[in-house]
Formats: C-alpha cells, structure tokens, sequence
C-alpha cells in the first residue's frame, strides 16, 4: 500500500463516528497522551466536526470546575494582565481579514472578486429617496478570519446561494447548516442544509427575504443529521459573516 | 441556573474593561484552583492564570452564549493553556509542592447546601459519573483536575499501568451514553 493510500485510510478511520467519538472524549479529559495525542491534534486542524465533538465533550466536562473550592490568586496576577491589555490593541483594531496570510496568497483575492462581483453585477444604481435593497451578501470566515465562503441572496430570483470556496470536510452523520440571525438578537433564521463544497441554492419565500433586512449576520454550523426541529445551532459554528447590503433599488 | 457570566463575557468583547475586570474577580478564585490542581505550584499556577484570562481578553468574542456557559468556555481556555505549559515544561510530580486533599470536593455526598450553588450542567454530569465504579471515576476526576498521565496515575493509585488504562477507557465508554 502506498503512503497515499496509508495516510486515506487513516483519515478513514477517523470518520468513524464510534471511533472519534471515543477519542473526543478521551482528548477532552485529558487522557490522551503521547504522539495519539499529537496526532489528533494534527486531525483537528484539518477536520472540522473532530474539533466540534472534541469542544462539545470539553464543555461537557468543563463545568467539574464549579466543585473546586475557590483559591485566591496574588494581586500581580490582575496587575499583569492590565498592564497587558492597556498596551496591547484594542480589540476594534484586530488584524482584518483581509490582511491574513491568506489573503496575501491571493485565496482571498478570489474571495473579495466574488464579493465584488455579487455586488456590481446586482447593483442596478437606482437609489432612490426611498431606497429598499433588492439583494445582499456576506462572506462568511472561519474562527481565524479566513473566507471560506460567499454568500448572496436576490430578491430576483428569491434565491440564496452559498458559495464554498474550500471544501469543508464533514462525516458521514453530520451535515452544514445555514442560519440568518437577527441584528438584535432572538431566533436565528433557519436557511436549510447546504454541501460542503461548491455552490447551494436555497429558495426563499416572501416572509424569508422581507426578514433579511433585520438579519445582523451569517453562520453555518455542524450538525447531526436529522436533528432538524433545533430552533438555533446546536453544533460548532464553523463559518460566520456580517450580511451587507448589496444593491438597493 | 441563569449563567450569570455571559453578559460580562460578552461586554468583555466589545472591549469593555470594567465588565472584564469584574468578570476576573468574580470567577478567578476557581479558575486559581483549577490552575493550582494542574500546575501543581503557585507560581506555574499564576502564570497560567495570567496567560489563560489575556486569552479570554482576546478571544471573548468566540464565547456563543447558549452554546455553554460563559465559566466553563473560559475554564476551558485556560486548562488548555495549563496543559499546553505542562507538556512544555514537562512538569513532575517531584517538583510539586502543593499537596491536595484528593477529590473530596467532588465527592458523591455532597451537602445540599453545596448543591444549591451547582448549575444543571454539572449535577448532570456528575449523575453520569455516580454511574462509574469508584476507580474509574476516580481516574476520570484525577485526570480531568490534575492533567496525570497514565503512569502517574498508576504509580498513585499502586495499579498495574493496563488496568489504569482500561479503567479509564472503558469508564469513558460507559458514560458516553449518558453525557449525550
């Protein structure tokens, strides 16, 4: 067998929902150890829904913290701290996205013309007094800021798509799902089922499009499949984005 | 329970320094003994401390409100953050100079003075573990609160290196039904 095929059938292994649930847990207790423990971490860099089943069992666990009798830390400790946040960026001036290592290997270039695109091919430059917007988009970005994906949504044609420019690598039993959440918070918008990889187009109804104007921003999720009377994510939140206007008329 | 942190978190990402600072006081002294249990001396313990809430800082806007509760997100964070420094200083158990009282903190007969202050999430939790034979679940605690390795564990429980192993596998198998 070739090292190709060593390193797929490995892979394999771990789409075993039985398997990595087993080592999820084991890894969020802490009884992982070694070069298992290594590899794993290696595995979750690469594979979303390991990392979302590892994080779920972690907060799971996380709460035996409640039982320990309180200890109190030196004064320097907080003093530290301050100091470090008082010099540090404020937090409004985070890197943006756009000024990632991924942007600058031309990845989000692609992205940006996408954005671009969606924006002057539906731009009809009519803006009135009274100025409603006929399509919007988002591009959606993983927890380290790297556009993963774009998003567009007309009422033209009453169609959202979603664009996944890196294919989002997903186990058998669990699948994405979109999710519009409103500016001030409450009910997401539940969107449906999207691939993993290439293009989706969702229909949306009347009432769907007239809510997008009080839509904040965008997420997609891991979940199990099947599970499809949650009201709001229930899994990891792999993408997110801000909607943004894209043409008014 | 209202998770009566999640607000302070959120306000912490939208940089409010107060509500950071209030948040540190209010949930330190338990992140401390978490940090005092896994680094085993105060100094390593304080260090983890300080570097795990400069993470909070930075990353509160992660937290989901709804997806956890805000003290275990950051729990989670900053035991990460002990069990990274330990894998890098490699820590032994000779250089402790903490000793513990065991897991009498987690006992299964907790008063019920104690038990009112618990959130849903742990009572839960800890009916999943009360399902565990004792060594396993004394295995489990051990290595969630102390970060032991296998052979640590087996050198202070005085059990063959394969049985602690199997304890902690098949004590993991068996809850795993009851966590989800």
């Amino acid at each position: 067998m070739s090292n190709l095929d060593n390193k797929a059938s490995s892979t394999k292994r771990y789409q075993n929902p039985e398997l990595f649930e087993q080592l999820a847990i084991e890894y969020a207790v802490g009884s992982m150890q070694g070069r298992a423990k290594k590899r794993f971490e290696a595995l979750m860099e690469t594979h979303f829904y390991l990392r979302a089943v590892v994080d779920a069992y972690e907060n799971k666990f996380a709460s035996l913290v409640e039982l320990l009798p309180d200890a109190q830390p030196s004064n320097q400790v907080w003093e530290n701290i301050d100091a470090h946040i008082q010099i540090s960026t404020p937090q409004e001036e985070k890197i943006p996205w756009w000024k990632t290592s991924f942007f600058k290997q031309g990845f989000g270039m692609a992205a940006m013309a996408v954005a671009v695109s969606a924006v002057l091919l539906l731009n009809p430059m009519t803006f009135g007094p009274v100025a409603t917007a006929s399509a919007y988009t988002a591009v959606l970005e993983s927890d380290s800021n790297i556009p993963m994906a774009v998003t567009k949504i007309q009422k033209s044609d009453m169609t959202l798509s979603v664009d996944i420019m890196k294919k989002v690598n997903v186990p058998d039993n669990m699948e994405l799902t979109l999710w519009c959440h409103p500016k001030d918070g409450g009910i997401p918008m539940k969107m449906g089922t999207i691939s993993n990889s290439g293009k989706t187009n969702i229909k949306i109804s009347k009432k769907e499009w007239q809510g997008m104007k009080d839509v904040g921003y965008l997420v997609i999720s891991i979940e199990h499949k099947g599970e499809n009377t949650a009201q709001k994510p229930t899994g990891k939140i792999l993408l997110h984005g801000q909607l943004s206007t894209a043409s008014l008329n | 329970m209202e998770d009566i942190y999640a607000e302070l978190l959120q306000k912490t990402a939208a940089g409010d320094q107060l509500a950071f600072k209030k948040l540190y006081e209010e949930t330190s002294p338990k992140l401390m003994s978490l940090c005092l249990r896994l680094m085993r001396t105060e100094a390593l313990a304080e260090d983890v401390l300080q570097e795990g809430f400069i993470k909070v800082w930075e990353k509160a806007d992660t937290f989901t409100p709804g997806k956890g509760r805000a003290l275990t997100w950051m729990s989670t964070v900053i035991r990460n953050k002990g069990l990274d420094k330990l894998r890098s200083l490699k820590t032994k158990a000779a250089e402790t100079e903490i000793q513990y009282e065991g897991l009498e903190f987690a006992s299964q007969d907790l008063q019920p003075d104690n038990l009112e202050d618990l959130s849903q999430d742990v009572k839960g939790l800890m009916a999943c573990l009360d399902t565990l034979k004792p060594d396993q679940r004394e295995c489990i605690l051990l290595s969630y609160y102390y970060g032991h390795t296998h052979q640590e564990l087996a050198d202070k429980m005085g059990r063959p290196l394969g049985t602690i192993k199997a304890w902690i596998r098949r004590g993991l198998e068996d809850i795993r039904p009851c966590l989800t």
